[in-house]
């Protein structure tokens, strides 16, 4: 598409498009859970005080509520997200921003730079330790725009997240902007 | 923790603060490693600076979403739920920036029996600018009512309490 004259038709057909479930590669472990929330600085017990945590309504340990977006890491048998770094010293570490997509074929277009727009979220249980959450994407809105430097376009992902058991956990809408 | 009713909340008061203080090349080198996020414009000074053009590494976004639920999910105590969050991004925060968020109430409802408050959220850095904000909705019990479930369950009835529209 590079070079390509674009038009608002070539992305309208991305919306709805959903991609695959995508099954966390392992069940939430307390080491994981205490590296994480060591790195946001929440020192609610909930998240490491296996006695008090079964004394509250969560009945045990759990993560913090945002948690599942940050569930699906490189499985250990994964290609390396790193490897890019080895060819291509302009490389920016990303792998391909896979923490946006969750299994959803990324949109080609002729943008190069991403901003994040922003969130919607809504929050209905924690990922419980022991767990394996599932993430299925869909792109709910895709439109080319005209902003005031130039074409814009905006994609919102809306991702629901659950537990292998169908639980409704989290749904993320994220809205990118590609310039 | 105290439990919190809707009966107690005030719209126009301020229902939580977080102050996280510094956050310095380390504490986003933690983050970035805990969440497997190796985009370089975190952690590469040279590459944020020379490559990407940026005035230094940045906190991540995603670092910063967490404190915003934190924010609010300590607010609301633990008999509350956090059930809805928005927020947007309005500008960079970079290494050595101070993160504060503050949680204002804009509203409050009771529908079927079950409290709902609308807060204000922000994340500010040291001088006091807004990098990140938007609006939250909040479930906390009505005092001598029944207790918010766990897990949430989000009844048809509740479709009238919505995030306000953006600024």
């Amino acid at each position: 598409m590079e070079g390509a004259e674009i038009s608002p038709e070539d992305f309208a057909k991305y919306t709805g498009v959903a991609g695959s479930p995508k099954l966390s590669p392992t069940p939430l472990d307390r080491d994981a859970l205490r590296r994480f929330v060591q790195a946001i600085m929440d020192r609610d017990p909930l998240y490491y005080d296996e006695a008090h945590a079964k004394g509250t309504k969560y009945g045990g340990l759990v993560a913090p509520p945002l948690y599942p977006v940050h569930a699906f890491r490189t499985p250990p048998d994964g290609p390396d997200p790193l490897d890019a770094l080895r060819y291509n010293p302009d490389a920016d570490g990303s792998a391909g921003n896979d923490g946006v997509y969750f299994g959803l074929e990324p949109i080609r277009s002729p943008f190069k730079r991403l901003l994040n727009g922003g969130n919607e979220i809504e929050f209905y249980r924690c990922l419980a330790v022991g767990e394996r959450c599932v993430a299925k994407a869909r792109y709910a809105d895709v439109r080319l725009k005209q902003g005031k430097s130039g074409a814009i376009l905006l994609v919102t992902i809306e991702t629901e997240f659950r537990s292998e058991n169908g639980e409704l956990l989290v749904i993320n809408r994220q809205t990118l902007i590609w310039r | 923790m105290t439990e919190i009713h809707i009966d107690d909340i005030e719209p126009g008061s301020c229902i939580g603060t977080l102050d996280k203080g510094v956050v310095t090349t380390s504490h986003i080198m933690r983050w970035s490693a805990a969440v497997e996020n190796f985009h370089r414009i975190h952690y590469d000074y040279r590459f944020a600076t020379d490559h990407d053009k940026l005035p230094d590494v940045l906190i991540n976004g995603s670092w910063k979403q967490h404190v915003l639920v934190q924010l609010v999910k300590d607010s609301l105590g633990p008999g509350g739920w956090l059930w809805k969050i928005k927020f947007r991004y309005r500008k960079m925060d970079v290494a050595g920036d101070s993160i504060r968020a503050r949680a204002e109430v804009v509203d409050k409802q009771i529908v079927e029996g079950m409290g709902f408050v609308t807060l204000r959220v922000v994340l500010t850095d040291q001088n006091d600018q807004i990098s990140t904000a938007g609006y939250a909705v909040g479930v906390l019990p009505v005092r001598g009512g029944a207790p918010v479930p766990y897990p949430f369950v989000a009844k048809p009835e509740y479709s009238v309490v919505q995030l306000p529209a953006d600024d």
